[in-house]
């Protein structure tokens, strides 16, 4: 097995394995901690330019198939495990995680304690990483000089508009990072869905005739979206239905003047219990996020709290006071995850029907 | 043969959606009084009540309304029932489980005027089935399912029937 190693900006060094491609890489490392759905993590747009450690023992064991991705390739820019699984029984699997990230070019390195990893995460907070053949001081001058994008949503979003068809409901997606998840269970309530990219502007929006807008779970920060979006966002809200998801959620947030900031620990994973204050049920559903709405400047908003994540108490849902438009911070698509969250989803495709009349 | 077309969950979420509609459209809930229709729609009533005072932390009155005596197809006199609350000047949200030919609405708006001036009467109905035979529809519908004449509606709630769910027979 070929030597590589996993270097942090903090001047850490974590020896391992090379699997998957034998690049260099680098970017933002960050921990998840689902038990499953590895390569919908992989492949989740939200992870677009990361570094993802998997906190689980062994991935890989249901190899890769295509019905489990996320977008048209991984995402992410390198892949952090304690193990990897060389042999899958799955009868499912197309190819191994291995062959998977070869053929994408995307670096992987095993046998790394990801435990202690994480807690040293958890004390550093995210920081830049790189998976090289040498830690010497050049790969940390390298690791150093990296500036990190804010225009991941611009990275990600479609540069041009397209449908998946459907016989039911008109439903627009602004793309600001789109899973294939929401695509799916748009498609289960047979909604003829078509997507534009970020910059679309009110005219191509309205000019689609649309029953409701979805307003995509990104990856990035919401700040870095340029404030026409906002704009566009005040003004949908008022005249049709609109559910957002991850970032969708925060820029609904800020367009209704809530504030968004910064979480000093990230949550990655599906075993936080959520609650929907309205009935005090508890769920669970994947989250993956980075940023979190601030609880001290709702009041005043338009905006009230629907749902919290009882660990740390953060907003996980929000819904407009005047207009039929909410949002979720958490994934409700399932892909991977719990599937007791996937109510939004119906809610919002109710909200569509009652505008239709039907 | 009795069919179940509505799950306790879903009946859930029904009322959960005709809870944030009612906030949706009084632009909150200031001055607000529920007002069920006996039996099922008291009961439907306090369910959507208790969400209510969950979201915005504050208690909505529920009033109880019992219609028997201003019924268009009974003849024998019964004694006129006060309601409970006061809806004078209110915004009342009147709720009952099913929406039919509208002449239980008709009655139950003849009884609530008996009892004071509410400033505005919004419908709410767990399930409206159609056939109406007045010109009255509901603003807040959790499930609208077409129906025969033929066919019965039941609507179950947990505190009566032990359960919450809607058949079809």
């Amino acid at each position: 097995m070929t030597k590589r190693y996993l270097i942090l900006e903090d001047g850490s060094i974590y020896e391992g394995e090379a699997f998957g491609a034998p690049a260099t890489t680098f970017g933002e490392i960050f921990f998840h901690t689902a038990m499953t759905g590895y390569q919908e993590i992989m492949t989740n747009p939200i992870y677009h330019n990361q570094i993802v450690v998997f906190t689980v023992p062994i991935i890989g064991a249901a190899g890769i198939n295509h019905r489990a991705d996320e977008a048209i390739g991984p995402m992410v820019k390198g892949v952090v495990v304690r193990e990897i699984a060389e042999v899958s029984t799955n009868r499912l699997q197309t190819m191994t995680v291995h062959e998977f990230l070869l053929r994408h070019n995307v670096p992987g390195i095993s046998q790394i304690d990801t435990r202690a990893l994480t807690r040293h995460l958890r004390e550093t907070g995210s920081q830049k990483a790189s998976i090289v053949d040498f830690p010497d001081d050049h790969a940390f001058d390298q690791l150093r000089a990296l500036v990190l994008t804010n225009q991941e949503v611009q990275q990600t979003s479609t540069p041009r508009a397209y449908v998946n068809p459907g016989d039911g409901a008109n439903v627009v997606v602004l793309d600001f990072g789109l899973k294939n998840g929401i695509l799916r269970m748009l498609n289960d309530y047979d909604a003829n869905v078509t997507v534009l990219p970020y910059n679309a502007t009110l005219d191509e929006v309205l000019n689609l005739d649309p029953d409701g807008i979805v307003l995509s779970s990104g990856p990035g920060d919401p700040h870095a979206v340029p404030e026409s979006i906002l704009e566009l966002i005040r003004t949908l809200q008022k005249q049709l239905p609109l559910f957002g998801i991850g970032l969708g959620h925060e820029l609904f947030a800020l367009a209704n003047g809530v504030d968004v900031e910064v979480m000093p620990i990230e949550h990655h994973g599906m075993n936080h219990p959520i609650r929907e204050l309205i009935t005090n049920r508890i769920m669970y559903a994947t989250q993956a996020q980075g940023y979190e709405i601030s609880t001290s400047s709702i009041k005043g908003t338009d905006v009230f709290v629907t749902h919290v994540d009882l660990t740390d108490g953060s907003i996980q849902g929000l819904r407009h006071r005047n207009y039929p438009a909410f949002s979720v911070q958490f994934f409700p698509d399932t892909a991977p995850g719990p599937v007791e969250a996937v109510e939004p989803f119906d809610d919002f495709m109710d909200m569509v029907t009652v505008r239709r009349g039907g | 043969m009795v069919k179940e077309i509505v799950d306790a969950m879903a009946m859930q979420r029904a009322l959960t959606r005709i809870t944030y509609e009612i906030i949706e459209k009084n632009k909150g809930i200031n001055n607000l009084v529920i007002v069920g229709i006996k039996t099922r729609g008291v009961y439907i009533g306090n369910h959507i009540a208790e969400r209510l005072q969950q979201l915005e932390s504050a208690e909505i009155p529920v009033g109880q309304l019992d219609i028997s005596s201003y019924r268009d197809d009974l003849n024998e006199i019964t004694d006129k029932q006060p309601l409970d609350v006061n809806v004078d000047g209110k915004r009342v949200i009147l709720v009952d489980d099913v929406l039919y030919t509208g002449r239980t609405i008709r009655a139950a708006l003849d009884a609530l005027m008996d009892n004071g001036r509410p400033a505005v009467v919004n419908l709410a109905v767990l399930v409206d089935r159609g056939h109406r035979e007045l010109p009255i529809r509901a603003d807040f519908v959790g499930k609208n399912i077409p129906t025969s004449a033929m066919e019965r509606i039941q609507v179950n709630v947990e505190e009566i029937d032990g359960r919450d769910s809607v058949e079809i027979e």
